[in-house]
């Protein structure tokens, strides 16, 4: 009789060792893999951006083809380490609000001051459903530009912050 | 706020300015994006240039290298390109890059933010970072500065590399030229800019028509007030002058004058006649203020479904249906409260502290004040409290709304949930919601029950002033014992309106909220209206031309991406391709319940937007994949596109649509109430019905949207059988993922990301061997496995 499939052998990591991840002369992210050929540029995917950021990195192509997986960042060589984790954080920008100034809403629309990581910013929120709340009082939220922010424990803010949040989750 | 406010018409007077002064220069390259640069920022600059140059392009960005906000420059001249970027190591930077160098300008889009990139031939960097609301200002950026290296560069080879596009063209603005502000998606002009009058005063003007009720109602109540307290004064009148007296005149031995029980019936008597007048005026003042509620709830509601039913789809797509029901039922009801009663209540409330107060300190103004003392408490107390209960409550609000959140998806889902055998899973996800719900609950008990009796002491502590402050009065001989009894019986009286007063604030706010929840419906404008000169087109020919059409439902990616084609009349056209490739989006097009975002779509040679909505979609038929079925009888939903159709003719739909025959078999016939309380009917006969509607309806244009999925063959036959006489001499347009229910199309139309892939005949494209011949192998092979 047949066997069924076995999972674990429809995924292959590349293996850590093998792939050498640096700059090329243009600033593009270059990607030797295991089989010797060489990728330029390569843009690296989180598949759980939200929860495993540092794990599980999707490597594409030029032409958004899956050129491999890698299992954890922390397993490849420092120098492959430091490039990749520095493309993840352009490809990735979303600034975690440690305070809120302010909310305001008007026509459905709510312009958020808050300060962050990155400094303060303004910005514009068409409706409650563009707050995700997720586990552990963490909230992801994308404003109508298309920015997205963090907040990583609102019940770790100060009073009035989560008093001016929770009219809105 | 975020850096780089300026003025689109501040940017053509600059670039005009600048482009005036070379005009030995000829052709110019137009540039709209010249931000003012700051002075000091500017000389450097300028320092670089070489005096036959200027600045054409000036984009400031938000973001720099680092990730964190900040304001860097890009700047373009004729010859060159520079960067500015405050956070450079060590000092700012400026790089100078020649434009003859360039060879391709790249932008990155990425989660969160953007980078525009420079490559030359030798190596490439970047030079701006930006969020992405300045994205757009960026995409229309990117190709003039190409131009300008176009210009340095005519016979460069590689052009090919630049010039891709940035803009799509048919892309919806997001926010406000005007004012910079998000444009809602369901809305095609900025509501910021379109408002007109504050909300107060517009609520006022729905209550305005009313004042010959309302005016009254108010003084009617004011006299109420007033009557209302003068029974206290009776009673002070009863006991000093009458009963006191008596009892001592009683207990000197002496006995009480036979006149004193007739003043003591008048006494009564007046107070028995406050009171009823008090009853009587109340209930007529209650029914006219209902009656003005009514007449305001009904003349806003009217208005507000009115105005949905005029807009388009797009503020449909935006909002939950509970949450619109909630502003048509909820919210009305909450601004009648407000304008009906709330203001009244105010007025009132005031009213009655204020003629209590004078007839106090008329009595005894030193009592007064001590009867007053714990009132601000009250206040303070009540508003502090008032606040902290709406956040417990909204908080155990949001609870009871988790565990309807869980019932509702595991109730419709209980066969994954079983077939998963996560039975124990969802009990304890339901039981720990339960739980908060539970402790919630019990927050909220033990502010409620701490409420009342704090309440009471505070009253009592005014009480106590009167019996020591009144009693001591009264051993002076300053105050009587009638006068101690009207203080008492007042301050009672003071508590309820001290405490509606206190809670006035959340209630008018209350309202505003609703206010502008009902205000935004009348306010938005439909994006899919009349023109004013629209035309009639009574007798349509079903002539469909799409002319360079482009459209988008959010603004960022076009669904439809520059389509061309023209529909004869009479002439069946399938419309083929994956899910999302743009092919309910062009019947959408076609319906007119979108408009497209540039190009036009002509019907009979005239723009549908020159053609009287009703006119159009009077001859447009619709089956769709999914039919809905009104709250009705099957005859109601047969001939709802032609109210006045006779019993034969929805007989003859019926029977065209091969539906008559399961729609006898209803014990009720065509009396069958179907819809959401009504008969189950199996989607074959919701289809049929939907079939049977259009045919009533004759449309000259037919849309058919995947009219025979998820049926059984035996089922879909039928189906097709009724959908052959409905198409016959009709402009059509079907949908549908099985290519064989398209075998009668005249033409068939391959969409790919919402542009025309293949177009032509099933036999052309089979002898064509594109994207449809390879579709239909591999619908052929699916159709061998496919038994039944």
């Amino acid at each position: 009789m047949e066997q069924p499939i076995r999972i674990e052998d429809e995924v292959q990591f590349l293996d850590p060792k093998l792939v050498k991840i640096s700059r090329n002369q243009f600033a593009d992210m270059e990607a030797e893999l295991p089989d010797g050929s060489v990728h330029a540029p390569v843009e690296p995917v989180r598949t759980f951006p939200l929860t495993q950021p540092d794990q599980y990195i999707s490597l594409l192509d030029a032409n958004k083809n899956e050129l491999g997986l890698i299992e954890d960042i922390k397993q490849l060589r420092k120098a492959d380490r430091t490039v990749l984790a520095e493309e993840l954080k352009k490809c990735y920008f979303m600034p975690k609000i440690t305070k809120i100034h302010s909310l305001e809403g008007r026509f459905g629309i709510t312009q958020w001051e808050a300060e962050t990581n990155s400094g303060s910013v303004s910005f514009d929120l068409r409706s409650r459903h563009d707050i995700t709340s997720l586990d552990g009082g963490r909230l992801l939220i994308k404003d109508v530009d298309g920015n997205r922010y963090e907040i990583v424990n609102y019940h770790r803010l100060d009073p009035k912050s989560v008093a001016l949040l929770e009219t809105q989750i | 706020m975020h850096s780089g406010g300026f003025s689109r018409r501040d940017m053509h007077r600059l670039a005009r300015s600048s482009g005036s002064r070379n005009t030995d220069r000829q052709p110019d390259v137009e540039t709209t994006t010249l931000e003012e640069v700051p002075a000091a920022l500017q000389r450097q600059f300028e320092d670089l240039l070489d005096g036959e140059e200027d600045i054409k392009i000036a984009i400031s960005t938000d973001l720099q290298f680092d990730g964190t906000y900040g304001k860097d420059w890009v700047l373009a001249t004729e010859k060159r390109l520079l960067t500015f970027n405050q956070n450079g190591a060590p000092a700012p930077e400026i790089r100078n890059i020649a434009l003859e160098a360039i060879d391709e300008i790249q932008i990155r889009e990425l989660h969160g933010n953007n980078f525009m990139k420079v490559r030359t031939s030798e190596g490439a960097f970047e030079v701006a970072r930006y969020s992405k609301r300045f994205a757009p200002k960026f995409a229309e950026a990117t190709p003039e500065i190409e131009s300008l290296i176009d210009k340095i560069k005519p016979d460069d080879v590689d052009k090919s590399k630049r010039h891709r596009k940035y803009v799509d063209p048919g892309k919806k603005k997001i926010r406000c030229e005007t004012c910079g502000r998000p444009i809602p998606r369901w809305s095609e002009v900025c509501p910021n800019c379109v408002e007109k009058g504050k909300l107060l005063f517009r609520l006022l003007k729905y209550a305005l028509p009313f004042w010959r009720v309302s005016i009254p109602a108010l003084l009617i109540m004011l006299v109420i007030r007033l009557v209302d307290l003068y029974p206290p004064i009776l009673g002070q009148r009863l006991i000093d002058n009458i009963l006191i007296p008596a009892t001592l005149a009683i207990t000197g031995g002496q006995s009480v004058e036979p006149g004193v029980f007739g003043q003591l019936v008048t006494i009564v008597l007046l107070m028995i006649g406050a009171h009823a007048f008090t009853a009587v005026f109340s209930a007529v003042r209650g029914y006219m203020m209902t009656w003005v509620g009514q007449r305001i709830t009904l003349r806003l509601r009217n208005d507000a479904y009115q105005h949905m039913s005029i807009l388009s789809l797009d503020f449909y797509q935006d909002r939950e249906t509970g949450n619109l029901m909630s502003r048509i039922t909820q919210d009305i009801g909450r601004l009648r409260d407000f304008i009906a009663e709330g203001l009244q209540d105010i007025i009132g409330d005031s009213m009655t502290l204020i003629y209590m107060c004078i007839i106090m300190f008329l009595y005894s103004w030193q009592l007064a004040l001590w009867v007053l003392l714990p009132i601000p408490f009250i206040v303070l107390f009540s508003f502090y409290f008032g606040h902290k209960m709406h956040k417990v409550f909204h908080v155990l609000w949001k609870r009871y709304a988790g565990i309807s959140t869980i019932l509702a998806s595991t109730i419709p889902g209980v066969r994954v949930v079983k077939a998963f055998t996560r039975e124990k899973y969802e009990v304890e996800r339901f039981q720990e919601q339960t739980h908060l719900v539970f402790d919630g609950e019990m927050s909220a008990a033990k502010l409620w029950t701490l409420y009342q009796p704090i309440m009471i002491f505070m009253t009592f502590i005014g009480t106590i002033f009167i019996w020591l402050v009144g009693g001591r009065q009264i051993l002076n001989g300053t105050l009587t014992f009638g006068e101690l009894t009207l203080f008492m019986t007042y301050m009672t009286r003071f508590l309820q309106p001290v405490r509606t007063l206190a809670q006035m604030n959340r209630r008018f706010l209350r309202a505003a909220t609703s206010a502008e929840r009902v205000f935004e419906i009348l306010d938005t404008p439909p994006s899919v209206a009349s023109s004013k000169d629209a035309i009639d087109l009574p007798n349509m020919r079903g002539q469909v031309e799409f002319r360079d059409v482009f459209f988008s439902y959010d603004g960022e990616k076009n669904a439809i991406n520059g389509t061309s084609f023209t529909v004869e009349p009479g002439e069946m056209i399938g419309l083929v391709g994956h899910s999302g490739a743009g092919k309910s989006t062009l019947i959408n097009l076609v319906t007119r319940f979108y408009d497209p975002n540039e190009g036009e779509i002509l019907i009979d040679g005239h723009d549908s937007r020159d053609i009287e909505l009703k006119s159009l979609r009077g001859q447009i038929g619709v089956v769709l994949q999914d039919p809905f079925l009104f709250e009705g009888t099957v005859a109601d939903n047969i001939g709802y596109g032609k109210p006045a159709a006779t019993r034969q003719e929805i007989i003859a739909a019926a029977k065209a649509a091969n539906a008559h025959d399961f729609i006898v078999k209803f014990p009720d016939g065509y009396d069958t109430t179907v819809g959401e309380r009504g008969t189950r009917v199996s989607g074959g006969e919701r289809q049929r019905i939907s079939i049977a509607r259009a045919i009533l309806k004759n449309p000259r244009i037919l849309i058919l949207d995947e009219a025979t999925s998820s049926v059984d063959t035996e089922t879909e036959s039928r189906i097709q059988e009724a959908l052959g006489r409905l198409i016959r001499g009709r402009t059509v347009f079907a949908i549908a993922h099985r290519l064989s229910t398209l075998k009668h199309s005249n033409r068939l139309v391959v969409l790919k990301e919402g542009q025309i892939d293949e177009i032509g005949t099933h036999k052309e494209l089979i002898t064509k061997g594109g994207t449809y011949a390879g579709l239909c192998e591999k619908q052929m092979e699916l159709s061998k496995i496919r038994a039944w």
